[in-house]
């Protein structure tokens, strides 16, 4: 296991390097001066020249890609353009909310998917099948953005139960974690399902059966072992795609975490700021991944890491 | 309440300590409610994190600046869309004969936040700290014309030659050359005052935080929390009086749509039409919301820019032949709900030097036509507009609307969208198509606006072109007449002349800036200029 874990690791290292050469020159291929998007109206070409040499930005690409990369190999990742400020102290202070929302948003969507996909499962082509697959479905559909929306005019503004935005308490909490974990919620539910239903069909579920036990015990005993190994997979790695995807929720929801740090490098062409970004949460999700198999091979005895 | 210490009570076996404590703390907790509920509190939001409260490293957000500092000249508005130049930490000045000698009398017994007391050594150390190239400064521009600016910037002397501490409570500013402008300048956010003792040992760190924050003026910072919000409270020491607010609370806002409902849920107190200008007609047709609509006009000039470096607009008939071709009356009425008055010039109402008899631009597409074919496309000519994507829906649209109207006369437009940082990137190399933009006045005076525009710098940098010296002649002659009268004439002429000869841009309109407050917020007045950034010691929490 150890040695696997290490081979996964020492694997991940030239796709970070990939990941980092691939944003850097992608950012210096389309036209942009981050100086310039500072002044915004209030440019002054004297300033721009001054300010560029300044912070180096005059220095050819390459010279200042191998300087990020030995800042990085460090623990360094430079300095933002426009907050002037350590990136990394910018993510790791972003981090804990993005966690937070993304931990709420899986504890979401397993607790509603789950129970949901079981239920269609046993009462298939039934009334609650339809409705929990036709919700299932349009949380896999709709767009974040929409969904977060409506949930804020609904519970927000109408009935003032929650508040709109911001990031100041558990209630707080409840409707980003609900309108991320939605889609989430659908697909594992559906997931489970099908698995349900797959593994139904199987031999030692009709001998169990046939001995005599109840559907109850069959179900939970003998089905939703084997019926859960894939969704456990999927559970593993969307933990890993709540944390690196909750841009759309943190933008909407005005939550200070890592997805929006990105958004907000992007427009503002801070480099540092999102090479950093970037990198968290590609090591996010690779880390995501390779739990996945792990706990995968620790699910099934039948599969082994070698 | 904290619940980590009940649980460790409970870990203890210490039942009672625990029923206690909880006691203690909800009883904390309710005085604390009460406190809460007495406190007058102001929220804000913004639609974008300021990257500093340093003034001299930020050309955008001044929202913290003009509550946390002071400037030794305040601009205040004294009626909506007018203001007058007021004694802020000076209380006097003089300027020699030759206009270029400044000398500020400060107020005595001012204290910085820190509790240090304003000298003329701090504003000596303020503005060449913003010369000292190892500051990084943005904001140069207000002060590049001191004597020995040039020098400091380029590192090639130690200190600014022009900044000088006559005493302690006098300080001495020399220009270059005489500056007509330089008050209205010692007025704007940028010039705003830092106390040495606290600034210089933070270096670039300065106004990263709420630590690192320090001004003298009404409110001072609390909390900052990145991406999230600012809290500033209540100065208590502050020299025209604690300010009636608490604590005024600016979250960061980026979407308009959660900023809307923010409102609506009583979450923000203040909502600023501008970042939802479609939101206008529901505000105003509202019940609830009509009667809380504050307005106030702009000092700001909605204009379509020209670049006479693009073909065919090197030609002065296909230019003059736009400027008829764009009904701007019906934009205004049908895309801004009336909410302004026509321009016609390169000053808007409300500032300095405002000519209300400048010629009118007619809207006559038959004739804008006969111009093109005049000037050798009668088969009329393809253009291009720039618009900024994300920038807000009413620009994209606007283009929609002149790409349809400015067809009948014979121009084809192509809009297209650009991400901020190309647009700003390829507008600096002057190389931008036309695009649509507002520019609100910085300090009141025209040079900040014939000059930032049509300089011989600023013209090139926002793609405009018009690389005429005798303009840059009458522009410098300008920022040194010190006669009124005769600066207003040569103002007023040379308008008539950029826009009516030369027809270098397209003046759209000024807006009315409209907010919508919350009942309990009092005294609330757009300030002169019309920016989203204002001064709110004035205003009252009921």
């Amino acid at each position: 296991m150890k040695s696997f874990i290490l081979k996964r690791l020492l694997i991940s290292i030239p796709i970070l390097i990939g990941i980092t050469i691939i944003i850097f020159f992608m950012l210096n291929v389309v036209p942009g001066d981050p100086v310039a998007l500072m002044m915004k109206e209030h440019i002054s070409v004297d300033v721009v020249a001054r300010v560029r040499a300044q912070m180096h930005l005059d220095d050819p690409a390459i010279i200042r890609y191998f300087r990020f990369l030995g800042g990085a190999l460090h623990g360094d990742l430079g300095e933002s353009y426009k907050l002037n400020r350590p990136v990394t102290s910018l993510i790791l202070n972003a981090f804990p909310n993005t966690l937070l929302l993304a931990l709420w948003a899986a504890l979401f969507a397993w607790a509603v998917g789950i129970p949901a996909g079981i239920l269609s499962a046993v009462k298939k082509y039934s009334l609650p099948d339809n409705l929990f697959m036709g919700f299932s479905l349009l949380g896999v559909s709709m767009p974040i953005f929409w969904s977060a929306l409506l949930f804020q005019w609904c519970f927000a503004v109408r009935l003032g139960w929650l508040p709109v935005a911001g990031f100041a308490g558990w209630k707080f909490v409840i409707m980003p974690a609900i309108v991320l974990g939605w889609s989430s919620a659908g697909i594992i539910a559906r997931l489970t399902r099908s698995s349900l239903l797959e593994v139904m069909r199987n031999d030692y579920i009709r001998t169990a059966r046939a001995k005599g036990l109840h559907e109850l015990p069959v179900i939970f005993g003998h089905a939703l072992k084997n019926a859960l190994l894939p969704v456990v997979t999927v559970m593993a790695i969307q933990v890993a795609g709540l944390l690196a995807g909750a841009v759309v929720t943190e933008s909407v929801f005005n939550i200070p975490g890592v997805g929006r740090i990105a958004v907000n490098a992007i427009q503002a062409r801070d480099m540092p700021l999102l090479q950093g970004a970037v990198l968290f949460e590609t090591v996010l999700v690779i880390l995501g991944n390779l739990a996945a198999d792990i706990l995968y091979a620790f699910i099934d005895p039948r599969i082994k890491v070698s | 309440m904290n619940p980590g210490l009940i649980s460790e009570c409970r870990r203890a076996g210490n039942g009672w300590s625990a029923v206690l404590m909880s006691t203690a703390l909800i009883l904390a907790g309710l005085c604390g409610l009460g406190a809460a509920a007495a406190e007058k509190v102001l929220t804000m939001a913004y639609n974008e994190e300021p990257q500093t409260s340093d003034m001299q490293m930020n050309t955008n957000d001044y929202m913290i600046p003009l509550n946390v500092y002071d400037r030794l000249i305040e601009c205040v508005t004294t009626a909506p869309g007018k203001s007058a130049l007021v004694p802020g930490l000076a209380t006097k000045w003089e300027v020699s004969k030759d206009g270029k000698v400044y000398t500020f009398h400060l107020r005595k017994g001012v204290r910085f936040q820190n509790g240090e007391e304003l000298t003329a050594r701090d504003v000596v150390y303020t503005f060449d700290r913003m010369l000292d190239p190892a500051t990084k400064a943005l904001n140069t521009d207000i002060l590049d014309f001191v004597a020995g600016a040039q020098e400091r910037m380029a590192g090639k002397a130690p200190a600014t030659s022009g900044l000088k501490e006559l005493d302690k409570y006098t300080v001495q500013i020399t220009l270059e050359n005489a500056f007509v402008p330089f008050l209205a300048i010692m007025a704007s956010p940028q010039a705003s005052i830092l106390n040495e003792k606290f600034t210089r040992p933070l270096g670039g760190k300065y106004g990263q935080t709420a630590d690192s924050t320090c001004g003298t003026g009404p409110f001072m910072m609390k909390e900052w929390v990145l991406n999230d919000h600012h809290i500033l409270v209540a100065n208590p020491r502050y020299w025209r009086g604690r300010p009636q607010i608490d604590k005024f609370v600016l979250k960061v806002v980026t979407d308009p749509e959660t900023m809307r409902m923010l409102f609506e849920a009583g979450e923000i107190d203040l909502f600023d039409c501008d970042f939802a200008v479609s939101q206008i007609p529901y505000f105003t047709a509202s019940p609830k919301w009509g009667k809380q609509i504050v307005s106030g006009p702009r000092a700001g000039i909605y204009y379509y820019s020209i670049n006479q470096k693009i073909k065919p607009f090197d030609d002065v008939r296909v230019r003059k032949a736009f400027q008829m071709a764009v009904d701007r009356r019906l934009i205004l009425e049908k895309m801004f709900y009336n909410q302004g008055q026509l321009e016609q010039g390169i000053l808007p109402v409300g500032v300095i030097g405002y000519n209300p008899a400048q010629p009118k631009i007619e809207y006559n597409p038959a004739k804008a036509k006969q111009l093109l074919a005049q000037a050798g496309y009668p088969k009329g000519v393809d253009m291009e507009i720039a618009t900024i994507a994300g920038k807000g829906p009413q620009w994209q649209k606007m283009g929609e609307i002149v790409q349809a109207m400015v067809m009948k006369a014979g121009f084809r437009v192509k809009l297209t969208q650009m991400d901020e940082a190309a647009f700003f990137a390829t507008r600096k190399e002057g190389k931008l198509p036309m695009y649509s933009n507002v520019w609100s006045a910085d300090f009141n005076d025209p040079d900040n606006f014939f000059y930032t525009f049509f300089g011989p710098k600023g013209t090139v940098a926002r793609s405009f072109n018009n690389l005429d010296p005798a303009v840059y002649a009458a522009l410098d002659h300008g920022r040194s007449e010190t006669n009124p009268a005769k600066r207003a004439k040569l103002y007023n002429g040379l308008e008539k002349k950029l826009i009516v000869d030369q027809a270098v841009w397209v003046p759209m309109f000024s807006m009315k800036h409209l907010y919508v407050v919350q009942p309990k917020v009092k005294k609330f007045v757009v300030p002169w200029n019309g920016w989203s950034d204002f001064p709110i010691y004035d205003a009252r929490i009921q």
